[in-house]
């Protein structure tokens, strides 16, 4: 209960400094939000015209497509919303020596990294982009939602986040081994997931279809979960198998991010010396 | 200056910056193996969508050529300085100290990024083509020809869009990273990279050919399938290509007085 408290207190704190952001140049956040709106507009902009010209997908129907594009721009947002200044980037934490400034905090790192990348007014567009097309899409899903459907949608949607954020660590971690090589492995990493979780993947051959449930699970930020609460996967076990497949990331995740710290303890960061190589 | 003397410069710094891709970023064969797998994606999906419907006079063969050569061209169709970056950290300011002129020297830096891509990422890729399943080849020689002629317009169009947008990046005070993203995101979208443009519902295509975002990726991969009449979409981007460098020189000009920097 205490811990939660901690919890609840340090989120509030950082709302508030990001609302002090906000508020501080209203000129500088719109022109920063708008921003953020055309580029989250212009991402899903293709698949969508693509949904509108063909009349869907290969198996997939406008709406379905359009629902799976707003639970993939809300699984964007989530994270940008709780794992903002780079928590999400991991790998630039600690290429940079900036894990050092975590180590500081007198609190466990797994509640800093938790809590210090919460910006819910600045990084709330995607989130709301998403929101947006969900809702418009549901207006076609009226047979499927009630409310156990809504409650499966939001685990999942908390599953797919929780993968992406695994996924993020277990690559980013490798900083802590190669900090100047590894800085920025988040970057084509995540830019690779945002361009592919827009797609259905049922085209794929089985081989390639594994390999993004397995190896590289960008299946699992849109495509599948989607798949399987749009009723296209009809076996039972379909809409746990995102929040499964997300527990085993997490593990593995915390696993390399582990012994990457065990690493670290040995030879701590070049930042702060005098030839370290952001000195 | 004498132009063997500035070709040397712009020769130097092109070396300079392909060796520096092997020294500092050393995973670029992770970087590598992401772009392959967004290709296939892409190129699976196009054939589930294409085998159901017509494509407005696009088959299927060419349109999984056009999205391959995109790929291995990905660099040169949407052309990046990174001015932005050279304003966020205050590299500007050494530029303009450097024996010539900012706009070869970014351009020579652009072309130094690419070496590394062009021989350990385009090439490979050009080479598994016949295994994906696709025909890698333009659709005559002289369409390869014209291809190269085109990606040259590519580059100095988006060289003007990036001075265009460094000087209202000075001017408007405003965040490179921002800036980067939203040019980066427009233009995948409006330039025909990600989709070719003659697949958009409402005739879309047909009024974004004429704008001059179609003629940084568009132009050259209708040129290289055959799609599209060489004559004009070569003409539209030299009339691009003219326009924006007028007004890029006179942004430019205008704004860098506005310009101040710390350190670099």
């Amino acid at each position: 209960m205490p811990t939660l408290r901690r919890l609840l207190r340090l989120w509030r704190l950082y709302a508030w400094l990001d609302f002090m952001w906000v508020t501080r140049s209203f000129e500088k956040f719109a022109v920063y939000y708008l921003g953020d709106a055309i580029i989250n507009a212009a991402a899903i902009s293709s698949t969508l015209l693509l949904a509108e010209r063909f009349d869907g997908l290969g198996p997939w129907s406008k709406s379905h497509v359009i629902f799976m594009l707003g639970y993939a721009a809300m699984t964007t947002g989530l994270l940008e919303i709780c794992c903002g200044y780079n928590v999400l980037y991991i790998g630039r934490r600690l290429g940079r020596g900036q894990f050092d400034h975590t180590l500081l905090q007198p609190q466990p790192i797994w509640m800093a990294l938790l809590t210090d990348g919460f910006n819910p007014f600045g990084a709330s567009s995607a989130f709301l982009t998403g929101l947006g097309l969900v809702l418009w899409a549901s207006r076609s899903l009226t047979s499927l939602v009630n409310v156990g459907w809504l409650a499966l949608c939001v685990c999942n949607l908390l599953a797919s986040a929780t993968v992406v954020l695994s996924v993020s660590f277990f690559w980013g971690s490798l900083a802590f081994f190669a900090p100047r090589a590894a800085e920025e492995i988040n970057t084509p990493l995540l830019r690779m997931f945002d361009h592919v979780k827009l797609f259905p993947l049922d085209g794929l051959s089985g081989v390639m279809l594994n390999g993004l449930l397995t190896v590289v699970p960008v299946g699992f930020v849109a495509w599948y979960p989607c798949r399987a609460l749009l009723g296209h996967a009809p076996a039972w076990y379909a809409v746990w198998t995102t929040p499964l497949a997300a527990v085993l990331c997490a593990l593995l995740a915390v696993a390399m991010f582990r012994r990457g710290m065990h690493h670290y303890a040995y030879t701590g960061s070049s930042r702060y010396r005098d030839m370290g190589h952001r000195g | 200056m004498n132009l063997r003397k500035h070709a040397r410069k712009m020769w130097v710094i092109v070396a300079l910056e392909a060796a520096s891709t092997l020294g500092e970023d050393v995973l670029f064969i992770i970087q590598f193996l992401f772009r392959v797998l967004r290709v296939v994606v892409l190129l699976s999906l196009w054939r589930v969508i294409l085998t159901e419907h017509d494509t407005a006079g696009m088959t299927l063969s060419t349109i999984l050529t056009y999205t391959l050569i995109q790929e291995v061209c990905a660099e040169q169709l949407l052309p990046r300085t990174n001015i932005e970056w050279a304003l966020h950290d205050g590299g500007i300011a050494m530029r303009f100290l450097q024996p010539l002129d900012l706009v070869s020297q970014f351009m020579a830096h652009m072309v130094g990024g690419w070496v590394f891509g062009l021989v350990f990422f385009s090439l490979p890729l050009l080479l598994v083509a016949p295994w994906l399943g696709v025909n890698p080849a333009p659709v005559s020689v002289l369409a390869a020809a014209l291809f190269l002629v085109s990606v040259l317009c590519t580059m100095a169009i988006g060289v003007a869009f990036d001075f265009i947008f460094a000087a209202l990046l000075t001017h408007f005070e405003g965040s490179a990273y921002m800036v980067g993203r939203v040019r980066v995101a427009i233009s995948l979208v409006l330039s025909g990279a990600l989709v070719p443009l003659a697949l958009l519902p409402w005739n879309l295509g047909a009024i974004l050919q004429w704008l001059p975002f179609a003629s940084l990726a568009s132009a050259p991969l209708r040129i290289y399938t055959g799609t599209g009449d060489p004559r004009l979409l070569l003409a539209l981007q030299v009339a691009w290509a003219v326009v924006l460098w007028v007004l890029a020189r006179r942004l430019w000009q205008h704004y860098r007085e506005q310009l101040v920097s710390y350190g670099g």
